[in-house]
């Protein structure tokens, strides 16, 4: 199989500015125009098309980017994510229907919320590795919903509902054209990829990824792993919050169904389907796994089979991921004498 | 007499009933190189373990000048200027070498993860200012041809090398070598111990494990043997090469002679 990753990153090192502007621009139309092309091929059967670029492929993305950090940068594998989607949005849906602060109002509050949810969860899990804490999250996961579920207060196991639209910016935000929703997102994640790649390139990115190879030696070097592990889940969070805030604004209902472990499991699938560790792998992974399942509606239950076997096929082609994270060394390499 | 930088003061430690240190004391001089030797399981990494804070003792102190650094946090002791090696390599294998050796001076660095975030003229600083002192470093151990390869592919001589950068990169006061030579042939012992020596010229004090005889005897200012978890010699090179009961301990005693 080709290498893509190398491709690009071959084709990205050749190139000088004025390409590299025209090709991000280049890109960004072709994505931006997407709303635009229902009527193609790519047109879902059952859920509009607009309506499935905005959930689940944006929703995923945005939360894939966000486990990303935990997961592929830090190597803490959680599989609670979707409790801090899952109190972004219902910090939105209770304060927008019980006060009258619209969405972008909510917003910062709301991943506010997901972050202090990352510090409870990252506090008490900070000595477990591996298989451990993978354990103490998937049970963090199921505590938020299972409170959710049994909170008369916040709905129970109906939900909320009514939870109002983000109020419009010159434009008005529409149940049937979807296209502002998936604009919205689009900045999103803009915002996010570039906030993750000036942390990896800088002094956090290092402590991470040298987390994530080799805890004891990393501390060793004085990295305060404590401090990064915190931040890493805390990150995440936010990420994962503010995706659950605008999900929750666009949905009107949200009920304690939205989050179940199914979420998280699927949206690590993103992460290692598109490449542990590699924000571009993540992004194509969590888009095509985002998708599939609406493409191939018309085949009711036996999609789910096609879509695992999509998974199988393509994790036994590509074992690290569409995108793997960088292995290469860069392309001017002094010549080596040998020690 | 110079002053002593590093003291460990009746150092003990046992896992379980096994006692694997017993009351050790070693005091380390300010520029010195000080050579610990001893059979395999004389507790030389333990010492290590111990000064760095990857145990903690079961009683006795390590002194770092005056203050007492067991108990303390492992990149707290780094961060006041004690910084180590591995016996088995343990770099950043996916990182380059320069961001190996950038990751180490990351523990001078002051900016956090928002003022990265937002790229404040410090975090832009410190970034600009890591970078140039790692590529000095790589120069001054003489890798910096490799700087741009991944870790893990690297030669294994170069390796062992990046390690001591990292751990320069963390501008300790006291560098701790946990056999650097092994595996090395004569040739790369020779360099090694010229790196050594330039790393102790340039203001360091440098606690090395080794097995190579005559590299010890020909870097280190003094020579402390440990066997079976006790301090059994500590004194010049060439007084210990001599002392019996060093001999007897790595050459074992006959029977009809003990």
């Amino acid at each position: 199989m080709i290498n893509l990753r190398d491709k690009g990153a071959e084709f990205w090192e050749r190139s000088n500015r004025p390409v590299r502007v025209l090709t991000v621009f280049a890109i960004m139309a072709v994505v931006a125009a997407l709303p635009y092309a229902g009527n193609t091929f790519l047109q879902t059967p059952v859920a509009a098309f607009d309506a499935v670029l905005v959930y689940p492929m944006g929703m995923f993305i945005l939360m894939a980017l966000g486990l990303n950090v935990v997961v592929g940068k830090s190597g803490m594998l959680d599989l609670g994510y979707v409790a801090f989607f899952a109190v972004g949005a219902y910090t939105m849906a209770i304060l927008g229907t019980r006060t009258g602060l619209n969405t972008w109002e909510i917003m910062p509050i709301g991943i506010a919320a997901a972050m202090f949810a990352g510090v409870l969860l990252a506090i008490p899990t900070l000595r477990l590795r591996g298989d451990y804490l993978a354990i103490v999250t998937l049970g963090f996961g199921e505590i938020v919903r299972v409170s959710a579920l049994n909170s008369e207060a916040i709905g129970g196991a109906l939900g909320i509902a009514g939870v109002p639209f983000p109020p419009g910016l010159g434009f008005e935000y529409q149940l049937l054209d979807q296209k502002y929703f998936f604009w919205t997102i689009l900045v999103m994640i803009l915002l996010v990829i570039w906030v993750i790649r000036r942390l990896t390139v800088r002094r956090p990115g290092r402590a991470w990824e040298s987390i994530r190879q080799d805890e004891d030696a990393a501390e060793l070097m004085g990295v305060s792993t404590y401090k990064y592990k915190i931040w890493a889940f805390v990150f995440g969070a936010a990420i994962g919050g503010g995706a659950g805030v605008f999900y929750a604004s666009r949905s009107m209902v949200i009920a304690p169904d939205n989050f179940t472990l199914n979420t998280s499991i699927l949206i690590l699938a993103c992460v290692v389907f598109g490449g542990m560790g590699n924000i571009w792998g993540v992004i194509v992974g969590a888009a095509i796994l985002g998708y599939l399942p609406d493409r191939f509606r018309f085949l009711s239950d036996a999609r789910l089979l096609l879509f695992g076997l999509v998974l199988v096929v393509f994790m036994n082609l590509r074992p690290e991921g569409i995108l793997p994270r960088k292995k290469r060394e860069k392309a001017i390499v002094k010549k080596g004498s040998g020690a | 007499m110079a002053k002593t930088i590093l003291n460990l003061k009746d150092l003990t430690i046992k896992f379980g009933g096994v006692t694997a240190l017993n009351s050790v004391n070693l005091e380390l001089k300010e520029g010195e190189i000080l050579a610990l030797i001893g059979p395999n399981g004389a507790g030389k990494t333990t010492v290590f373990n111990l000064i760095t804070g990857v145990y903690k003792p079961t009683s006795g102190n390590v002194f770092l000048g005056d203050v007492a650094i067991d108990g303390k946090k492992r990149h707290h002791i780094t961060k006041l200027g004690i910084a180590r090696t591995f016996q088995n390599i343990r770099l950043f294998g996916d990182m380059t070498t320069l961001e190996n050796v950038i990751t180490g001076t990351d523990v001078r660095n002051k900016v956090g993860l928002i003022g990265s975030i937002l790229g404040t003229p410090r975090s832009r600083r410190e970034e600009k200012a890591s970078t140039a002192k790692a590529y000095e470093i790589l120069k001054f151990i003489g890798i910096d041809e490799y700087a741009d390869r991944l870790a893990k592919n690297l030669p294994y001589g170069v390796q062992r090398r990046l390690e001591i950068a990292r751990a320069l990169g963390t501008e300790p006061k006291i560098l701790l070598l946990d056999e650097p030579a092994a595996g090395f042939n004569p040739q790369e012992k020779v360099e090694l111990a010229a790196i050594i020596k330039k790393i102790r010229d340039a203001g360091y004090t440098i606690l090395l494990i080794e097995h190579d005889m005559s590299l010890i005897m020909g870097i280190s200012d003094r020579v402390v043997v440990l066997d079976f978890g006790q301090k059994i010699a500590d004194d010049l090179p060439s007084v210990v090469q001599n002392d019996p009961q060093v001999i007897a301990a790595y050459l074992g005693v006959p029977e009809d002679a003990s």
